[in-house]
């Protein structure tokens, strides 16, 4: 990961070269249009996702951000263009692909309200055939990490809406996933849960894996990255 | 085996996942034991006014009407339940667990209907052993012999619920589509009455559907009424409706799953 710092959260930080770094992630050609007379919401987008990388797309809501990271982690198929995970694709060994894959979608949707938290992990770590023996370890670790322990025995639909985000966070972490897709990771986090995020993320970057932010906002964005980018017309453009 | 264990496990994990939200609902544990025994306590009175020629059973027209009752209450827990529980998935967003799993979104849409199933099937063996108990009901000596036959059942009725659950994933809404083929089924099945007793221009329905031989041997084995055909002649029947559903189902199943990636719409509600 390198070492470059949005010191100023809504200024757009200087890109260094991010063309080191085995890719891991490539969307090729993208394009994705939604029914009835509107322009494609992405069309021809190319983006590379690097070892060790974090990177950043913005945009004004609506414009496709949510889009783009659901094909990259393979929910929606491409209706043009390619997403690649070395020879790894959603349609084909899709479970082999799906098992690099830790997402984040944005919003609280996600968690069985009625489960306990370490159920929940513990739920999570089974879909994604996280091996027997490395579970306890990961769920255990997945609660330290985000700082949930004491809640560990509480229903999720009695925990507030940041401590909510955190265990979301915990399960897109937990499987060691060597690509992690984040969609308005920040929602709802205080100054603590901020802190937690950002120090996974750079513990993620720092084993290899490749993060990819996203977020409306500038001040949302990771403290630092390798790359930005703005979504804009179904367009990606460098930030520089 | 190594590779079916993952496998094993996330479904496991779903099960468990739903009996943890089924048992967190009380009321609903209370309910689902109560109302057969007003289905049964019902049937049992209208019993006692029927009589009927074509009804062979020994135990007469209630013990007729208990089997069909067993699988109005499994068709309606499984069918019914299961495109509201994906519908359910859809809206809370858990679906999307499914779809960024290793699991990926066939086996975790397979596997929540494993525990309706399995709720399904004890529900049945309750209901029937309410009526033995409380009412009486003479149960045949090769009752035992209607647990394996009630799984094939339940594997020839998956495809309908698959068709379903595609019918959710497809246009986001199933249950009346669901009511309509419990109720269809009731009728060309035989679940009330016996189908000799439809307009023949209806009767060739009672044929085509795997509901008539299962229920006519769950019949025969559980209350020993006789059989119109060899029980060897309805077991393969009711092998080849599984041998050529199933698969289709599941087709249908991942074809609505594809399309909703393709159009974007997987992720609506």
């Amino acid at each position: 990961m390198s070492s470059t710092s949005v010191s100023a959260p809504l200024s757009d930080p200087p890109c260094p070269d991010d063309s080191h770094g085995d890719p891991i992630l490539e969307l090729e050609g993208l394009y994705h249009r939604w029914k009835g007379p509107k322009p494609p919401v992405l069309d021809d987008v190319s983006l590379t996702l690097r070892a060790g990388h974090v990177t950043w797309i913005g945009g004004r809501n609506g414009v496709g951000k949510t889009t783009l990271l659901r094909l990259a982690a393979g929910i929606l198929l491409p209706q043009r263009g390619s997403v690649r995970l070395g020879e790894l694709t959603p349609q084909s060994k899709g479970n082999l692909f799906r098992r690099q894959i830790g997402f984040l979608s944005a919003g609280d949707r996600g968690l069985q309200a009625r489960m306990k938290v370490t159920q929940q992990l513990d739920y999570w770590a089974r879909l994604a055939y996280v091996p027997r023996s490395r579970r306890a370890a990961l769920v255990t670790g997945s609660l330290q990490r985000f700082a949930l322990e004491e809640f560990a025995g509480r229903r999720v639909d009695r925990m507030s809406m940041g401590q909510r985000q955190r265990i979301r966070l915990a399960m897109a972490f937990l499987h060691e996933p060597r690509v992690l897709l984040l969609d308005e990771p920040r929602n709802s986090l205080d100054d603590d849960g901020y802190r937690l995020l950002n120090e996974q993320i750079e513990q993620a970057a720092r084993r290899g894996a490749t993060v990819l932010w996203c977020s409306p906002r500038g001040e949302d964005r990771v403290v630092t990255c390798d790359a930005s980018y703005t979504l804009t017309d179904g367009h990606l453009e460098r930030v520089l | 085996m190594s590779r079916m264990r993952p496998w094993c496990e996330a479904m496991w994990a779903i099960i468990r996942r739903d009996a943890i939200l089924f048992v967190s609902y009380r009321s609903q544990i209370v309910a689902q034991f109560i109302g057969p025994l007003f289905s049964i306590t019902l049937f049992y009175y209208i019993s006692h006014v029927l009589t009927s020629k074509t009804i062979h059973s020994p135990g007469g027209y209630f013990g007729f009407v208990i089997v069909g009752l067993v699988i109005v209450q499994i068709l309606t827990i499984s069918m019914g339940v299961m495109p509201v529980t994906v519908r359910q998935e859809l809206v809370s967003g858990t679906i999307e667990r499914f779809l960024v799993s290793a699991h990926g979104p066939i086996n975790g849409i397979i596997g929540t209907m494993l525990f309706p199933l399995i709720n399904a099937i004890f529900s049945g063996a309750l209901l029937l052993t309410l009526a033995a108990v409380i009412f009486g009901l003479p149960l045949a000596t090769t009752a035992v012999l209607a647990i394996p036959v009630a799984l094939l059942g339940t594997l020839a009725f998956m495809p309908f619920a698959f068709f379903l659950v595609a019918l959710v994933m497809a246009f986001k809404q199933a249950s009346s589509v669901a009511q309509f083929i419990v109720a269809s089924i009731a009728i060309v099945g035989g679940l009330y009455f016996p189908i000799s007793v439809l307009p023949g221009w209806i009767r060739w329905a009672s044929d085509v559907q795997p509901f008539t031989p299962a229920t006519d041997l769950l019949r025969h084995l559980i209350v020993d009424t006789p059989l119109a055909h060899p029980a060897g002649v309805e077991l393969l029947k009711l092998v080849g409706f599984i041998a050529v559903l199933l698969p289709a189902g599941l087709l249908l199943l991942r074809a609505s799953i594809r399309y909703g990636q393709r159009t974007g719409t997987v992720a609506e509600y």
